[in-house]
């Protein structure tokens, strides 16, 4: 092994460059699968509060699935099972826009979807059903009390969870190494193939994805940091 | 048997107690009482030092508690100190027998047979002694407190400590817990005890501390304090309860 | 599509059973659980000493500890095994199995979050416990011993179960670095069969699913029953952990 350089990685144009887009690729999946997961979420919250037993029994099998499979069995399932299933039409399509990122961020959202859900729905359980009576007692419409009244509670009730799978989608972004998206884990063997200094690619792929999880941490500190986030947000 | 010199204690800038100075002597026993956050639990919880203090002594048996202590010297006077606390605190993973077990076992090395020998003893005494085997949450409030008494009497303290012991309790189980304590002071044990039973505090103390704003007002007799209190607050209070 | 997948299970149920064995290494459903129940009962101790050294005044042991804990929390778990896959051959100077790597990894990073569960049993408990603990002259590792572990334990035990599931869930990155258990015995099937990947992932999620979905009912059992009696706490304003003791008559 070669006495230790960080900058011998950092500044090496190769390899700096390799860095920075499996860097970009990283924060792509993360950012893609978090919005899926999130709109996804809300869909299935709002399903599940409709008063029809089979949509809740529907929404619990899919939050069960989700959360019961490893996810990076998952990944593996869309990428190299249900990929070889679709039209060819479309298999061919997917071939030329990067496919691989698509599953990752379809694959990693739906999963997400299912955490998000439930930790919305554990929001909305937390808050006593006085809440509800009073806004309607205040002349509230339906609508109203829920923007006004409930979902601002729900939701804070739901921030510490929100943050921390949030944290652990970012973290799961490094599966879809697996089934070949070049995102930053990726992009550092390649690193430590081509360059042998491995203790010096892992350190900064690890100081990267710690920097961004501790942001994320720290954001949701942050924002649950008193009650008067409630009227903020 | 307990003496308090000069104690200040603060809560960030808050004063909890101001210059306290008072003396429990061995045998005797004193009622503290006064308004909601005067001050008195968290002086008897310096007593064993369950609240640290910033200047001042308080002395057990000629010993500073609040001196620069070993670990193992703080636990040796501690356990020597019994206590009993307004929610009781039993512990709930254990039954009865061995709530009252635990400490003469484990603290005092005591066999268990020994410690179990001397439980059955005292929870006879608190009249659960057919409560042995039954866990915390089996037992109502009142029954809970007297095996917190049995507990606490197991260290064979000297002294013993009530804070507000039955405030938490309802109506109904205050005079099963009280007659424990009534009993305990016929014997001529040591105590010191934080209470709104004034009535209990008449009957059964030798003295009563009156307490606001962490000082100490009014050191007297129960039969001078509940019939003639001097201090002003001191006959506000009484006044307020009725009780004169 | 079914009847493919009952031909494959009919086929390949040993391969995914126990991997290779004994012409190769154990692998397939029971390496996964064996690494998974290593992984957690080794993790368990080494929880406990880091959530009371993050309960503890003394910065030697709080700033470690905290700073493993927030190391792991913030990186990945695919980038700790690459990190226990290069130091520890160079730590111990011979190259290791990969089912060793995995297990080390899954030690420290389990051991990590289960710290976590640990510390946020003994934060909830009431703090009179500490109180009479301490007023009946323990020490403070008595106390710890004796009277606030026994209880944050037994009430975290469904927090244990479910972080269980997730160390079976994570087992499946150790196909990353080529250890053989379920993962990789079905993708080693899939590198053999290569026209019926859907039906051997679909297989793969399924024997998870089935594994993992029993184990978090297990858990939410549990954690039913100890909210159960909690609540029976909080009317006698008293804790109430009975270890199936019979019910003795109530109240008077």
């Amino acid at each position: 092994m070669k006495g230790f350089d960080l900058l011998a990685v950092l500044t090496h144009p190769q390899f700096s460059q390799m860095l920075l887009s499996g860097m970009k690729m990283t924060l792509i999946i993360a950012l893609g699968s978090w919005i899926l997961a999130m709109s996804l979420g809300f869909i299935l919250l709002v399903i599940r509060m409709l008063p029809l037993k089979a949509a809740d029994q529907a929404v619990a099998a899919y939050v069960s699935y989700h959360r019961n499979v490893p996810t990076l069995v998952q990944l593996m399932l869309w990428y190299f099972g249900i990929a070889n299933i679709l039209p060819n039409g479309l298999q061919a399509w997917l071939g030329e826009h990067n496919g691989e990122a698509i599953f990752a961020i379809v694959g990693l959202g739906l999963c997400q979807a299912a955490y998000f859900s439930e930790d919305l729905r554990s929001g909305f359980r937390s808050i006593p059903p006085g809440q509800d009576e009073a806004a309607r007692a205040l002349g509230h419409s339906y609508l109203g009390a829920m923007a006004y009244v409930l979902l601002p509670q729900a939701f804070r009730h739901a921030l510490p969870a929100l943050i921390n799978h949030t944290v652990s989608l970012f973290k799961n972004s490094s599966l879809a190494m697996a089934i070949g998206v070049a995102e930053l884990t990726h992009a550092v063997k390649e690193v430590e193939n081509l360059s042998f200094r491995v203790f010096e690619a892992y350190l900064i792929a690890t100081s990267i994805y710690l920097a961004c999880s501790l942001l994320l941490m720290a954001i949701g500190a942050w924002l649950s940091r008193d009650p008067a986030t409630m009227e903020a947000s | 048997m307990i003496q308090f010199s000069h104690v200040n204690k603060f809560y960030g800038s808050y004063q909890a107690l101001v210059d306290v100075n008072a003396t429990v002597n061995k045998g005797e026993v004193v009622v503290v009482c006064g308004p909601s956050g005067s001050g008195k639990s968290t002086l008897i919880r310096t007593v064993n030092r369950l609240e640290p203090i910033q200047s001042g002594q308080v002395l057990f048996d000629g010993q500073n508690i609040h001196a620069d202590l070993k670990s193992t010297e703080l636990n040796r006077l501690r356990a020597r100190i019994g206590f009993v606390f307004q929610n009781f605190n039993l512990f709930p993973h254990l039954s009865v027998l061995e709530n009252i077990m635990l400490s003469p076992v484990r603290v005092n090395a005591i066999k268990r047979f020994d410690a179990s020998q001397t439980a059955m003893r005292l929870l006879d005494r608190v009249g659960l002694a057919h409560k042995a085997k039954a866990y915390p949450a089996q037992l109502s409030g009142g029954q809970q407190q007297r095996v917190a008494i049995a507990r606490a009497l197991a260290m064979e303290p000297p002294v013993m400590l009530f804070d507000e012991p039955t405030s938490s309790l309802d109506p109904e189980m205050v005079g099963e817990v009280l007659a424990v304590i009534r009993s305990l002071a016929a014997d001529g044990m040591t105590m010191m005890c934080v209470t709104h039973e004034m009535n209990f505090a008449r009957d059964v103390a030798d003295c009563v501390w009156f307490m606001d704003a962490g000082k100490i007002l009014e050191i007297g007799a129960p039969a001078d304090f509940f019939s003639n209190p001097q201090h002003p607050r001191a006959q506000r209070f009484l006044s307020d309860l009725h009780v004169r | 599509m079914l009847s493919n997948m009952i031909a494959i299970i009919e086929d390949n149920w040993l391969l995914l059973l126990i991997g290779q064995y004994p012409n190769g290494p154990l692998g397939g459903i029971i390496s996964t659980l064996i690494l998974s129940v290593l992984g957690i009962v080794l993790a368990f101790p080494l929880s406990v000493l880091i959530a009371l050294a993050r309960l503890s005044r003394w910065k030697l042991l709080n700033w470690p500890a905290t700073a493993l804990v927030y190391i792991v929390r913030g990186v990945p778990l695919l980038m700790l095994i690459l990190w226990v896959y290069f130091l520890v051959p160079l730590l111990i100077g011979d190259s290791v199995p990969g089912f060793v790597t995995m297990l080390c990894t899954l030690v420290i990073y389990e051991g990590a979050f289960l710290s976590e569960i640990v510390r946020g049993g003994i934060i909830a408990l009431p703090t009179g416990q500490m109180d009479a603990a301490r007023a009946l002259g323990h020490s403070q590792f008595g106390a710890m011993r004796y009277v606030i572990l026994p209880q944050a334990l037994y009430n975290m035990m469904p927090s244990i179960l479910s972080q269980f599931v997730s160390t079976i869930k994570e087992t499946t990155l150790g196909y990353v670095i080529n250890v053989p258990e379920l993962t990789f015995a079905a993708s080693q099937l899939n590198n053999r069969l290569l026209t019926k990947p859907f039906e051997i992932f679909a297989i793969l999620a399924i024997v998870y699913f089935i594994v993992c979905w029993s184990l978090s009912e297990l858990a939410n059992q549990l954690e039913k029953r100890i909210i159960k009696q909690r609540l029976g706490e909080d009317q006698t304003g008293m804790g109430s952990l009975q270890h199936g003791s019979p019910q003795t008559q109530g109240a008077t």
